[in-house]
């Protein structure tokens, strides 16, 4: 029989010593990542430069082959969920058209989309203020028997509430495609973190959408580095760059003709986020300008008071006090988003309901039986 | 070691697998047991380290946090000092009413507004009201829970020792459980502050098996039910069949027990290699058999708080058996409110008291072959598949958002559809979150024994390996532990 080793100060010492080698030589890799991913400050910078060391120090063992090895064996099992990693190693591996594993998205094997025309907006002149009031168009009707493919494009603006609402509105439709293209946590200011320009390709693959609904933008609120110098959030050079991603990314979505409402941040609680809010708005509405299939649309009046300033709580149709806001107030709740869907429905112009097309014969107003579907839910509830 | 979105909106918090706090936990514990002969400055740097920890989230509700730990602290020496009845009791419902208000104030204010405004608006016009909506702070149910605990102890004199300020301030405020337990009770914590911390008590092999489970737990199993299953289907159901819909539902069941059992796993794993015991939280609860005996099984610190502060003073089933179920009714429903001020975690908790109040009927029922039939095996399993899906049906209106989509949801269950969600992952994922329970206890002890014997370095090495493949499996980010904002 072996010997246990009883516990003692030096044996937990002893534990972590163990452990702090072999975790700096199997995760140095990693850890120089997460410190690059920290927002930047003074204390990531430091983290940064410690962590480079470190990583520095032990690359020569070649110890990160294994992770990268590792990873690599699994994103071809479909392991990953980052799209831009699983789509390399499907190309890698497989080649060719491969269905991806969600329902509603289709993951081709095809590159980055070839951007052809430069990016608009990018010098333009920032605006002084945004409209409050924006009104959105009316999308031309889909061609008979082509489905609309509707892109859901963002952040957790559109993961949080929007994406749901808008999920399950158009879920019994069988002339609209809906994309889920949005990730929670990422933006246009930290390509680092979460580089759109590669990761969007990947999300849709070589199913263009020619609708695409984004909500984007309030991860950004936060200085990064450029060309090795930081820049601080609302700095000249900060917005210079801000400006250029933004083009670029809705350079990218609008390539190949698609259509794009770009859902502006809506107004926060916090007064100074608020702020920082109001600056990412007027830097977006600026580039939306630029595009004219693009149309930039304020959700300020549905999800603010009179003056478009925050509130949590909002009168539905039928006289209901409601929870507009997720408690952070930040994100929208599901009946804050559904304030804002009928809105998006009706500029998506989706074809009405077969039945009811049928017993009316009256052009419909999408917005109104949007509105009335989710009046008669919002009392079911 | 899982990077965090440290920049994403939600706002920087030190949850258990990120990098940020893997390192304030190795300063801390490295720290303690530096300082662990020196008692007193001992426990004054741990308490230091947890309102660090909690500042995190958001320094300004740090005075919060203190301000409920000294009311607490104070009530309870006040109560202790007093002989006369009348005066302990006053101190006792002082010191209840201040926490209680304190978590009214900041988590149902709204939910009582808008409640009495929705039931106003059914006979006149809905009035023009300013409603407050406070910031919820992080894991105020368990710091007022914990509070309520201390002052009660010692009501009831279940504190030996007269309670130290210092100590009532670090049980209150303790990193491992401060923002989702387990709740400890003060009778089983206060006595392990008041004594050094033993080095030779530290039970290193078992820590360290408990942080990986729950790093696997949380970090593999639940973030991975998350974002492929789960999560979406109840995102709209509208959109999926009747397989996707099941396999959505039972992947929550595996999605908020590993959620929710790795927390606590990781919290008792911490704990322990600062010298502290923890009690259990989870014990298999989907090998229950019954409603009573999953909530033996399932946040057993929850449960047993809610027993012995809540059922038992109602009267517990001392008197009839319709005050008895009217007793355990009043408990659940209140115990649903406490995971949420929605009507959903109202309803959970109601059907959990309606299985208890069937339950306790059933048991009533003492007709020989039916107690025959609760003695076989076939029976066992039959009743545990029975349990485990009524525990499934509240589950659906615990996670969906309204009750429009939780009956959306169930609805699904009939309409024809194919498994799209069903993939390799979600399956790997789904199998151990589920049947991983059935595991047999002494497999955890042979392996627990087996390091016993390994030299500590290679201990340690093993530790950081196991932690590279959980950051290997598991999803890119850290998804919020699901408990953190009760």
């Amino acid at each position: 029989m072996r010997a246990q080793r009883f516990n003692s100060l030096s044996q937990l010492a002893a534990v972590m010593a163990g452990f702090a080698v072999t975790i700096l030589l199997l995760e140095s890799d990693a850890l120089a990542v997460w410190a690059g991913r920290l927002e930047v400050n003074r204390a990531a910078m430091i983290a940064v430069r410690i962590t480079s060391a470190i990583h520095n120090t032990f690359e020569p063992l070649g110890m990160e082959n294994v992770r990268r090895q590792s990873l690599a064996g699994l994103d071809r099992l479909g392991w990953s969920d980052d799209p831009a990693r699983l789509l390399t190693a499907r190309k890698a591996y497989l080649g060719g058209p491969v269905q991806s594993e969600r329902s509603c998205d289709v993951v081709v094997a095809s590159g980055h989309i070839p951007l052809t025309t430069p990016a608009r907006g990018a010098d333009a002149p920032l605006v002084a203020s945004i409209p409050l009031q924006t009104k959105l168009p009316q999308l031309p009707p889909a061609a008979a028997g082509k489905p609309r493919t509707l892109a859901l494009v963002g952040d957790s603006m559109m993961a949080v509430g929007l994406s749901d609402i808008l999920l399950r509105d158009t879920a019994a439709d069988q002339d609209i495609h809906v994309m889920k293209a949005f990730r929670s946590g990422t933006g246009l200011a930290r390509p680092d973190v979460f580089d759109w320009m590669a990761e969007y390709p990947a999300m849709i693959g070589d199913t263009q959408p020619d609708a695409i609904i984004v909500a984007i933008g309030a991860n950004d609120a936060q200085g990064f580095v450029d060309n090795g110098k930081v820049l601080a959030f609302g700095s000249a050079a900060w917005v210079k760059v801000y400006q250029q991603r933004t083009a670029e990314f809705l350079n990218m979505l609008t390539q190949n003709g698609a259509h794009v409402v770009w859902v502006a941040l809506p107004p926060m609680k916090s007064g100074a986020y608020n702020e920082k809010i109001a600056e990412i708005n007027r830097i977006t509405y600026t580039v939306v300008s630029e595009y004219p299939q693009v149309s930039w649309w304020n959700p300020a009046p549905y999800l603010g008071d009179d003056k478009g300033a925050y509130r949590d709580f909002a009168t539905t149709p039928d006289g209901r006090i409601t929870r507009i806001r997720q408690t952070d107030g930040i994100h929208m709740s599901d009946e804050g988003a559904a304030l804002l869907a009928p809105a998006l429905i009706h500029w998506l112009n989706p074809a009405p309901p077969v039945r009811e097309a049928q017993a009316d014969p009256a052009p419909q107003n999408p917005a109104s039986h949007a509105r009335r579907e989710r009046r008669s839910r919002t009392i079911r509830r | 070691m899982a990077s965090s979105n440290s920049n994403s909106v939600a706002g920087p918090r030190m949850l258990f697998p990120t990098v940020e706090f893997a390192l304030f936990f190795l300063a801390v514990l490295i720290a303690a047991w530096g300082l662990y002969r020196f008692n007193t400055t001992h426990k004054a740097f741990l308490l230091l380290a947890s309102y660090v920890f909690y500042g995190f989230w958001d320094w300004h509700y740090v005075p919060l946090l203190f301000g409920i730990s000294l009311v607490s602290g104070i009530a309870a020496r006040r109560i202790q000092a007093s002989e006369a009845q009348k005066t302990r009791k006053m101190w006792l419902i002082a010191g209840i009413v201040i926490c209680l208000s304190t978590l009214a104030y900041f988590k149902y204010t709204s939910f009582f507004f808008t409640t009495a405004l929705d039931l106003w608006s059914r006979i006149a016009r809905t009035p023009q009201v300013g409603i407050p909506s406070p910031l919820l702070p992080l894991g105020v149910s368990f710091f007022v829970f914990h509070a309520i605990s201390l002052m009660m102890d010692a009501y009831r004199h279940k504190l030996r020792d007269r309670v130290c300020l210092l100590d009532a301030l670090l049980y209150v405020a303790f990193f491992p459980q401060l923002i989702a337990g387990p709740i400890l009770r003060a009778s089983g914590f206060l006595p392990q502050l008041s004594t050094r911390r033993n080095p030779k008590a530290i039970r290193v092999n078992r820590a360290l098996l408990l942080i990986i489970a729950g790093l696997f737990k949380k970090v593999v199993i639940s973030n991975l039910l998350a974002t492929r299953l789960v999560e979406q289907v109840f995102a709209a159901p509208q959109a999926y069949g009747r397989v996707d819909t099941l396999l959505a539902i039972y992947g929550y069941a595996a999605q908020i027990y590993c959620d929710f059992s790795g927390y606590t796993d990781i919290a008792i794993g911490c704990a322990m290699l600062l010298g502290y015991r923890f009690p259990r939280n989870f014990n298999a609860p989907y090998i229950a058999t019954n409603p009573q005996d999953f909530w033996r099984r399932w946040h057993i610190s929850l449960s047993s708080w809610l027993r012995d502060y809540l059922y038992i003073p109602l009267g517990g089933s001392r008197g009839t058996a319709w005050r008895t179920c009217v007793n355990l009714m009043i408990t659940m429903l209140l115990g649903g409110l406490w995971h949420g001020a929605a009507w959903t975690f109202v309803v959970w908790g109601a059907l959990h008291g309606f299985y208890l109040v069937l339950h306790r009927m059933w048991n009533a029922l003492k007709w020989p072959p039916l107690l025959r039939m609760r003695e076989s095996v076939s029976w066992r399993w039959a009743s545990r598949l029975l349990l485990f899906h009524a525990v499934c049906l509240g589950w659906v209106f615990f996670r969906a958002p309204s009750f429009g989509t939780a009956f959306d949801l169930l609805h699904r269950l009939t309409v024809h559809g194919a498994a799209t969600l069903a993939t390799v992952p979600v399956m790997l994922a789904l199998l151990p979150g589920l049947f991983g329970q059935f595991q047999p206890l002494r497999w955890r002890k042979s392996l627990e024994h087996e390091l016993g014997c390994w030299p500590a370095m290679a201990r340690g090495a093993a530790f950081a390996s196991a932690i590279f493949a959980i950051e290997l499996l598991g999803p890119s980010g850290v998804a919020p532990f699901i408990y953190f904002r009760f």
